[in-house]
C-alpha cells in the first residue's frame, strides 16, 4: 500500500511514517502543505492520503480543502483525514460527494495502533471509517427523534458501529454476536427508520449519517 | 428658633454653591461677549473660522457647569460648523450661556455680596469708630444711607440691618439657588435619548473592540494547545503504540522508539510551561510588571540594561502581553543576534505601554525566520497595540511596541 502523508507538525510526521513503515507500508513521501500535499499526490499516484485538517497557512481547514481537491483530481484515491477535534462541519464537508474510501478520525485514534491499521485498510480497500465520537456527537442530537427512540438498545449499538463504517462481521465481532444476528438488527433497524436496506457498507454509511444528520431518510 | 439653626447648614451650602455659580457664571459672561463678537464677525464673513473655537470653548464652560451639577457630559462637539449650529446640545448651550450670564450672574453676586453685608454691618458697632471721620465711603453695597453714621444708636441700626440680611440669606438663598441652577439642569442635560445615544454607540464600539482583543486572546492560546501541546501528546500515542508492535517484532528497535516518545513528551511539557506561562506569567502577579521584567533581563544571555518607568499598573492581560513581548524578544537577542549587550526600556505615556528593546548585534532579523516574531505580532495586535522593527543586516536591532494600557 502506497501512503502519502500531510502533516505539518514534524514530530508527529516523523513518528506516524516510522509507526507505518514499521509495519510494512509504504510511505512514498510526507509533506507539510497543502500545495506540497497536492503535488507528491500528483508525483507519486498513491493508494492513500493520511491528511491533517489543520494546515498552514491559516490552519484552520486547509487539511479538508486539499483532501477533496485531491479526491477531484483522482478519483480512485482514498484518503484518511485526521483532526484534533471533531467537528460536525469537517465531516460534513468531507462526506458530502459519498464516504467511500474516505475516513475522518481523531488524531489520537492512531496510537490504538491496530484499530488505525484496521481503518486504513479499511477505507483503502474502498470502505469508510467515520470516528465514533462523531457518530456519538450524531447519536446524542437526535435522542428525540422518534424513530431513533424506538430503536432497542441493542439496534442503536449496532446502528453507530454500523455509521462508523464497520461491516457486518466486524460488527458482530465487537458485540460479540453472530453475523446472523447482525443480518437481522439491521434490517429492523433500517425498517424501523425507514432506509432502503443495502448491505454495501459505503452507501450503508451514507444513508445512516444523512439520517442522523436530521436530513431524513429521503 | 430652632428652626433658623436646623436651616442653617442648608444656608451655608446655599451660600457656597452661588458663589461656585457665580465663578461659571463669570466664564459664561465672558464666552458670551465672544460668542456676540464672533455672531458679528460671522455676519461680514471673517468671523465663520472663528466659529468651531468658540463652539468648543462654550462647551468646555458648559462642561464646567455640568461637572458642578453632577449632569452628564455630551461627547465632543460635531466637526463641521454647519453640523455644530444646527446641534440640538449646542442650541441648548447657547441659551444657557445667555440665561446664566445675566440671572445666574446676579444672584451669584447677590449670594457673594449678601453675606458680606452681613458681617459688615453686624460687626460695625465694633470698629465705626476706627473709620476717619470725613472719609468713611467704603465701598460695600447699602453703604451710603448710613454714611453719617457716628454715634452708637447709628451703629446698632446699621447692626440690626445685617441680622435682617442674615434673616434674608436663610429666608432667600435655597430660592436663589434653584433659580440660578435652573438653566444649567434644563438645558445642559441630555435631550430626550439623544446625547445619551452617542454615549452608548461610543462605549458599545470600545466594548467590542475589548471583546474582540479577548476573542484574538482565546483564540491564540487555542490554536497553541491544539497545534502544539495536542501534537506532542498525539506523536507520544503513536511512538507509543509503535514501540507496542515492536515490542513482539523486532524488541531491538523498542529503545530507540521509547526515547522518541520520552523526548515528546518533554517538548509537550515544555509547550504547556510556555502557553500557561503567554496567558497569565505567575511571576507578573508575585512581582509586579517591573519585578517580572527585571526577573527576565536578569536570566537573558547577553548584558541587559532595563529602564521601567510605569506608575501604576496597566490591564493584566497587557502586562502579560509586554512581559511576552520582553520576554522573546530577548531570547531572540540571545539565540540569533550575537549582541554583546540589549538594552530594554518600558514607560507609559498616557493611556499607552511603550516597550523598546534594542541590541547590537548583527541585525537581519526577520518575521517569517520562525524566531518567534510573528507570534509577538499576532499577540500585539490582538491588543490593538503596534509593532515597528527595524533590524538592517550588520545592525543594530530595535523593537518599538505600542500596547493600550486598557486602564
Amino acid at each position: 500500500m502506497r501512503i502519502v502523508i500531510a502533516e505539518d507538525d514534524p514530530l508527529l510526521r516523523e513518528g506516524l511514517a516510522l509507526l507505518l513503515r514499521a509495519e510494512s507500508l509504504d510511505v512514498v513521501s510526507t509533506t507539510d502543505t497543502p500545495e506540497s500535499f497536492l503535488a507528491a499526490v500528483a508525483e507519486h499516484d498513491p493508494d492513500v492520503a493520511i491528511v491533517d485538517v489543520r494546515m498552514p497557512p491559516t490552519h484552520t481547514n486547509e487539511g479538508i480543502v486539499a483532501a477533496v481537491e485531491a479526491r477531484r483530481c483522482r478519483p480512485g484515491l482514498a484518503v484518511l483525514v485526521l483532526s484534533a477535534y471533531v467537528e460536525q462541519a469537517f465531516a460534513t464537508e468531507l462526506l458530502a460527494a459519498g464516504a467511500d474510501r474516505l475516513g475522518y478520525l481523531l488524531k489520537e485514534r492512531v496510537g490504538r495502533v491496530e484499530e488505525f491499521l484496521t481503518a486504513l485498510h479499511r477505507v483503502a480497500g474502498g470502505g469508510t471509517a467515520v470516528d465514533p465520537e462523531v457518530v456519538g456527537q450524531l447519536l446524542a442530537r437526535n435522542p428525540h427523534t422518534s424513530a431513533l427512540g424506538r430503536l432497542s438498545p441493542r439496534e442503536r449499538d449496532v446502528l453507530a458501529l454500523m455509521a462508523e463504517g464497520l461491516g457486518n462481521a466486524a460488527i458482530a465481532e465487537r458485540l460479540f454476536i453472530t453475523e446472523g444476528g447482525v443480518h437481522k438488527h439491521i434490517r429492523s433497524i433500517f425498517a424501523k427508520l425507514d432506509l432502503a436496506p443495502d448491505d454495501r457498507a459505503d452507501r450503508r454509511v451514507t444513508a445512516v449519517l444523512r439520517y442522523l444528520k436530521g436530513a431524513g431518510p429521503n | 428658633m430652632a428652626r433658623v439653626r436646623k436651616r442653617l447648614p442648608a444656608s451655608f451650602d446655599a451660600v457656597a454653591r452661588l458663589v461656585g455659580g457665580l465663578g461659571t457664571a463669570l466664564l459664561a459672561l465672558t464666552v458670551l461677549v465672544w460668542s456676540g463678537v464672533v455672531a458679528l464677525l460671522s455676519c461680514v464673513g471673517v468671523g465663520v473660522v472663528l466659529v468651531p473655537s468658540a463652539l468648543r470653548v462654550l462647551r468646555a464652560v458648559a462642561n464646567r457647569e455640568r461637572a458642578r451639577l453632577g449632569v452628564l457630559a455630551p461627547g465632543p462637539v460635531p466637526r463641521q460648523t454647519r453640523a455644530a449650529v444646527r446641534d440640538v446640545t449646542v442650541r441648548r448651550e447657547l441659551a444657557w450661556l445667555a440665561l446664566h450670564a445675566t440671572a445666574g450672574l446676579v444672584a451669584g453676586f447677590i449670594g457673594l455680596a449678601m453675606p458680606l453685608t452681613m458681617l459688615q454691618n453686624t460687626t460695625y458697632p465694633f470698629w465705626y469708630r476706627l473709620l476717619p471721620p470725613v472719609d468713611n465711603t467704603p465701598s460695600f453695597i447699602f453703604w451710603d444711607i448710613f454714611r453719617d453714621v457716628t454715634d452708637l444708636t447709628g451703629a446698632l441700626v446699621v447692626a440690626l440691618t445685617g441680622v435682617f440680611c442674615g434673616a434674608l440669606i436663610v429666608g432667600l438663598a435655597p430660592v436663589l439657588v434653584r433659580v440660578q441652577e435652573w438653566p444649567g439642569r434644563h438645558l445642559l442635560a441630555p435631550p430626550a435619548g439623544v446625547d445619551l445615544s452617542l454615549r452608548v454607540a461610543e462605549l458599545t464600539a470600545t466594548r467590542a473592540a475589548a471583546l474582540d482583543a479577548h476573542a484574538a486572546e482565546l483564540r491564540r492560546i487555542e490554536r497553541s494547545l491544539h497545534d502544539g501541546t495536542q501534537n506532542r501528546l498525539v506523536a507520544v500515542a503513536v511512538l507509543l503504540g509503535a514501540a507496542r508492535r515492536a515490542v513482539d517484532r523486532d524488541p531491538a528497535a523498542v529503545g530507540a522508539v521509547l526515547d522518541r516518545a520520552q523526548d515528546a513528551t518533554e517538548q509537550a511539557l515544555a509547550e504547556l510551561r510556555a502557553v500557561v506561562r503567554g496567558i497569565l506569567p505567575p511571576v507578573l502577579a508575585d512581582r509586579g510588571l517591573t519585578g517580572a521584567l527585571t526577573g527576565l533581563a536578569g536570566s537573558c544571555g547577553v548584558p541587559c540594561e532595563l529602564v521601567v518607568d510605569v506608575p501604576g499598573r496597566c490591564a493584566a492581560s497587557v502586562e502579560a502581553t509586554a512581559y511576552f513581548v520582553v520576554a522573546e524578544a530577548l531570547s531572540n537577542v540571545s539565540k540569533h543576534s550575537g549582541a554583546a549587550s540589549a538594552v530594554v526600556a518600558v514607560r507609559r505615556k498616557g493611556d499607552r505601554l511603550l516597550l523598546r528593546i534594542g541590541d547590537d548585534g548583527r541585525g537581519g532579523a526577520d518575521e517569517r525566520g520562525g524566531s518567534g516574531l510573528s507570534g509577538i505580532r499576532r499577540r500585539v495586535e490582538a491588543h490593538d497595540g503596534r509593532l515597528t522593527l527595524d533590524s538592517p543586516l550588520g545592525g543594530p536591532t530595535t523593537m518599538e511596541v505600542e500596547l493600550p494600557c486598557g486602564s
